[in-house]
This record gives C-alpha cells, sequence and structure tokens, in this order.
C-alpha cells in the first residue's frame, strides 16, 4: 500500500513527464517545491543568524557602553518625550475606539 | 436642452460614419503626408473637416487604425484598440472609486489608475516610447530606479526599536514569507495542470505579491516579468489596502479566544547605539549571506541609517517627504503606462489577481501558526495575533493585529509588539526577492 501511494507520487512529481503530444517537458512543481525550500531556508537562516546578532550585540553594547548617567540631560528629556507620545497616542486610540465602539 | 444634444451627437455619428467611408481613400494618401506638411497646400474646407475629424477619439475608437502599435512596439488586435480600451479606462474609474470612497491606498492607487486613464488613450500615444509615460518607464521603472528610491523613505521612517526589544519575533516576519513561495507553487501547479501559460519567472513575480510589500513586488516585475508589471502592482497595492480586510478572519479562525487574550511583557528600552549600528549589522550580513538583495536592503538601511544616525535631519526630512512623495508620483504614473488595455487584458491578469490573494492569506496564516508554534518552547509567551504582522504591509498589519487584540481586551495594546515582526517582514520579503533574483541569474 505504502509502495503503492511512493509510486504514485513518484508519477506526479517525476523531473519528466510526458504532456499530452510527445514532447517531454520538465516538471515546473518540482522545480517550486525547491524554489520554496531555498527560499524558505535562505529567508529563515538569515533572520536567525540577524536574531543571534542582535543578541549580541545588544549584549556587547549593555556590558561596554552603557548608556551615560551623566549625559542624561538630553536622553532623558528626549525619552519621556517619546514615551509621552506613546501614551498620547494609546490614549487617543482608546478613545477614539472607545467612541466608535 | 435634450433635444440639442440628441441633434449634436446625431451629426457626430453622421460625421463619424463619412469618416468611416472616407478612411479607404484616405489611406493611400497617408503615406506621403509627411511630405505634404512642409510645403503646405490649399484643401477644401470640407476636406479638412473631414482630416480632422479622422483625427478624432470617437474615429479611433470605432476604426481603429490596423497600423497602430502597442507601446513595446507590437501589433495589437482591434478589440485591443476599441473596446478594450473603453473598458479599461472604466477600470480606472473604479480604481478611482476604490482609492476616494472607500481609501484603498489612494497614495498609489489614484497615479496608478490616471496613468491607466491616460495610457488608454488612442492615437496620442502616451505610454509609447516618446510619450511621457514611456519616458517615466524608461526613465526609472525599467531600470528599477523608483522602488529602490521608495525604499529609501520607508526605511527613514521606520523604527526597529521594536524589534531590538524582542528580537526572536523577527521569525515571524520570516514565516509570513511563505506565501511568497507556497503561492509560487501554486502558479507553478496551475501551469502544470494547462489553465495558463506562466514562466517559472512570470510565477515568482506574482508569487512576490504575498511578500505584502509594495516596491519589493515592482522591484522584482520589472526584473523577472515587466509585461505582468501593471496587473501585479495593482494586485499587490489593492491587496495591501484589503488587510485589514482580509487578515482578521484568518486570524480569529487559527486562535483560540484565551490566545488572542495574550498579554506580551512590556518592550525593554533600546539605546540609540544599538538602533545606529543595527542597520550596518543588517547590511553586513546581506552582503555575507546574500549580496543579491543588497539593492533593496541596501537602500532600506541607508534611509534607515540617516535617521538613527540623528545629525542629517534635513537627508532624513527629504528622504520621509519630498522624495518619496515625488518618486511615488512618477512610480504611479510609470506603473499606470502598463494598464494599457493590450497588455491588462489578459487570461493571465485574472489568475494573478486570485494567486495574489492567496499568496496574502497563506503569509497571514503561516505567521500566526508561526507564533504557535513558537510558544511551544519556553521563554515570553508570544500573543499569536501577532504572528499576522509579519506580512509586510507597514504599519497597517500591525495595526490590524492590534484592532483585533483590542476587540476581545481592549487593554491589551498590541501595536508596538506587532512592529517587530512587522519590520522583519520588510527584511524578510528583501531577501526572498533576492533568493528568486539570485535563482535566475
Amino acid at each position: 500500500m505504502r509502495k503503492l501511494f511512493f509510486k504514485h507520487l513518484y508519477t506526479i512529481l517525476s523531473p519528466q513527464i510526458m504532456n499530452k503530444g510527445n514532447l517531454m517537458e520538465t516538471n515546473l512543481v518540482i522545480e517550486g517545491f525547491k524554489f520554496m525550500g531555498l527560499g524558505m531556508g535562505t529567508v529563515f537562516l538569515f533572520l536567525v543568524v540577524m536574531i543571534f546578532s542582535m543578541n549580541l550585540m545588544s549584549y556587547i553594547i549593555h556590558k561596554f557602553f552603557p548608556e551615560p548617567e551623566a549625559t542624561v540631560a538630553p536622553t532623558s528629556s528626549a525619552a519621556p518625550q517619546q514615551d509621552n507620545k506613546t501614551v498620547i497616542a494609546a490614549i487617543t486610540a482608546a478613545i477614539k475606539h472607545h467612541r466608535e465602539g | 436642452m435634450k433635444f440639442i444634444v440628441l441633434k449634436l451627437l446625431a451629426l457626430f455619428m453622421v460625421f463619424s460614419f463619412t469618416t468611416l467611408s472616407a478612411n479607404e481613400a484616405h489611406s493611400s494618401e497617408g503615406a506621403n503626408s509627411a511630405h505634404k506638411e512642409e510645403t503646405y497646400q490649399t484643401k477644401p474646407f470640407m476636406e479638412m473637416i473631414g482630416g480632422f475629424l479622422e483625427s478624432t477619439g470617437i474615429s479611433a475608437f470605432i476604426s481603429p487604425n490596423p497600423n497602430e502599435l502597442s507601446a513595446t512596439g507590437e501589433k495589437m488586435s482591434d478589440f485591443h484598440k476599441s473596446g478594450g480600451r473603453i473598458i479599461m479606462i472604466l477600470v480606472t474609474f473604479f480604481l478611482f472609486w476604490l482609492g476616494i470612497r472607500k481609501g484603498f491606498e489612494p497614495l498609489l492607487l489614484l497615479p496608478i489608475a490616471f496613468g491607466g486613464l491616460l495610457a488608454n488613450i488612442p492615437v496620442a500615444g502616451i505610454a509609447g516610447p516618446d510619450g511621457f509615460l514611456g519616458v517615466i518607464y524608461q526613465m526609472g521603472l525599467s531600470n528599477e530606479m523608483f522602488p529602490i528610491i521608495i525604499f529609501m523613505g520607508v526605511g527613514a521612517m521606520t523604527d526597529f526599536g521594536p524589534l531590538l526589544s524582542n528580537p526572536k519575533t523577527a521569525l515571524l516576519g520570516g514565516a509570513a514569507q511563505f506565501g511568497i513561495f507556497g503561492t509560487l507553487v501554486g502558479a507553478v501547479a496551475l501551469h502544470q495542470a494547462g489553465f495558463v501559460d506562466f514562466t517559472l519567472q512570470q510565477a515568482s513575480a506574482i508569487s512576490i505579491i504575498g511578500g505584502a510589500d509594495g516596491p519589493t513586488s515592482i522591484f522584482i516585475a520589472t526584473k523577472l516579468a515587466p509585461e505582468l508589471l501593471g496587473a501585479i502592482a495593482v494586485a499587490s497595492y489593492s491587496y495591501m489596502a484589503m488587510v485589514p480586510i482580509i487578515q482578521p478572519p484568518i486570524m480569529k479562525a487559527l486562535t483560540t479566544e484565551a490566545e488572542r487574550k495574550m498579554k506580551m511583557t512590556t518592550l525593554r528600552h533600546v539605546s540609540r547605539l544599538e538602533k545606529l549600528i543595527f542597520p550596518i549589522m543588517v547590511l553586513t550580513l546581506a552582503i555575507l549571506v546574500l549580496p543579491e538583495s543588497t539593492p533593496l536592503i541596501g537602500a532600506f538601511m541607508f534611509g534607515n541609517f540617516l535617521k538613527e544616525s540623528g545629525v542629517v535631519e534635513r537627508l532624513n526630512d527629504t528622504l520621509q517627504n519630498a522624495l518619496i512623495n515625488i518618486t511615488t508620483i512618477f512610480l504611479g504614473l510609470g506603473v499606470g503606462s502598463k494598464l494599457a488595455a493590450d497588455q491588462f487584458l489578459v487570461p493571465e491578469t485574472m489568475f494573478i489577481m486570485v494567486l495574489g490573494i492567496v499568496a496574502f492569506s497563506v503569509g497571514t496564516a503561516a505567521g500566526v501558526l508561526m507564533a504557535k508554534f513558537m510558544n511551544l518552547f519556553p521563554g515570553h509567551k508570544i500573543n499569536p495575533l501577532i504572528g499576522s504582522a509579519g506580512v509586510s504591509a507597514v504599519p497597517m498589519a500591525a495595526r490590524v493585529s492590534n484592532k483585533v487584540g483590542m476587540e476581545y481586551d481592549r487593554t491589551n495594546m498590541l501595536l508596538m509588539h506587532a512592529m517587530g515582526p512587522n519590520v522583519a517582514g520588510v527584511i524578510g520579503s528583501a531577501v526572498a526577492a533576492g533568493v528568486l533574483i539570485s535563482l535566475f541569474k
């Protein structure tokens, strides 16, 4: 039974299939699966390497280049401002949602 | 009043009929009319009127010039010169309606649709090699310039902070690229089944719609299958605008209510130095792993680097506003020139529209399922709703995640969490584009 299934699968996915006439044509579906394997593999490989390097980078930066506490003035004034913005955005979104809903 | 209009119409009809019959007689003279221009000869007034009427749009629609060539210099069928053009003009009106009334990405849909309207005008040949749309196309689309400039602007608008504070969400942006490659297999399967005649290049160009990234789609389409550019761009941008309609049902079908209410830990603060180094780091990885993707990633990271450097506010401002706006106008008009009837009214367009929506749906589903898969492992849990944001479509897809999350728990703010996979999706689709390009080298 299992053999039969594989045999059938082989005829669908065989590299060369008979196409109506006598012309031999390469099976594009197989090519498509190859593309998928290589493509998804590369995308994930890239992102996994990127995640590792991001973690490594933040580890190094936090260990050796912590944000200077002395020059807090410019950074701290910028950071809360950003926080405020997100808070304000969140509040407005919530209000809007409340009014609409 | 009505009577006068009718009378005028009747008059026009009569005139156009006389030109129809006069067509044959004039066609032999048409060949040496260029010479006559230099030595102007007086003509009887009726002949002048006849000649003028022959050059009107009405006569061009009713009896198209048999020698007229398409923008690419090929012969066109009579249908594509007459009825096809009228259908395409109506299609552009429909796109206007979508953009203005429905608010579907009007910034790009309106220039594209107006470009399409202009490209379907007979006689004037605006989309031809000497028309202004043709010149715009040559200037920045056939050499992939405009999508790259758009990418710079998008880079300047992107904040990698959410991704840096929760790096593993980048995997969601990778999973969503399954939409691209799943559709690629679907497209070649359609070909194999004999429904439509797609080459592997065309199938790849169509499947990149699943990346949900307009500039990347246009970049790949002009490289691999320029004849399908119009349909691919229209599908890509209209589906991107329909993300709030396409995604929620899929997201809800694949998650339980408890999962949708899941709260995520707050994001840590990201230092400026991290944000500054990140673009250089990603570009370095792209150089090492896949140089073929560096045109897109390089431009993207250039824009982001200018923004994060914090010392070139003027350039950053130009990239984010003036430059991207100007380029959007040209890009839209250039893409619109590919909405000419002879290139758009082909059976392939219908399949592209269907495959495009399949690509979006598969990408969304893959992202959500990936988030559920990642929750099987120890570590901070991820709300599966942000998985759908892995299809790029910045920031629309992230907003959809947020909105669906708030439907179930009003205090659950997922927006910033969803921005991580969202920007990772942009990188992911640029990598996928690079793979496709490298495969056809």
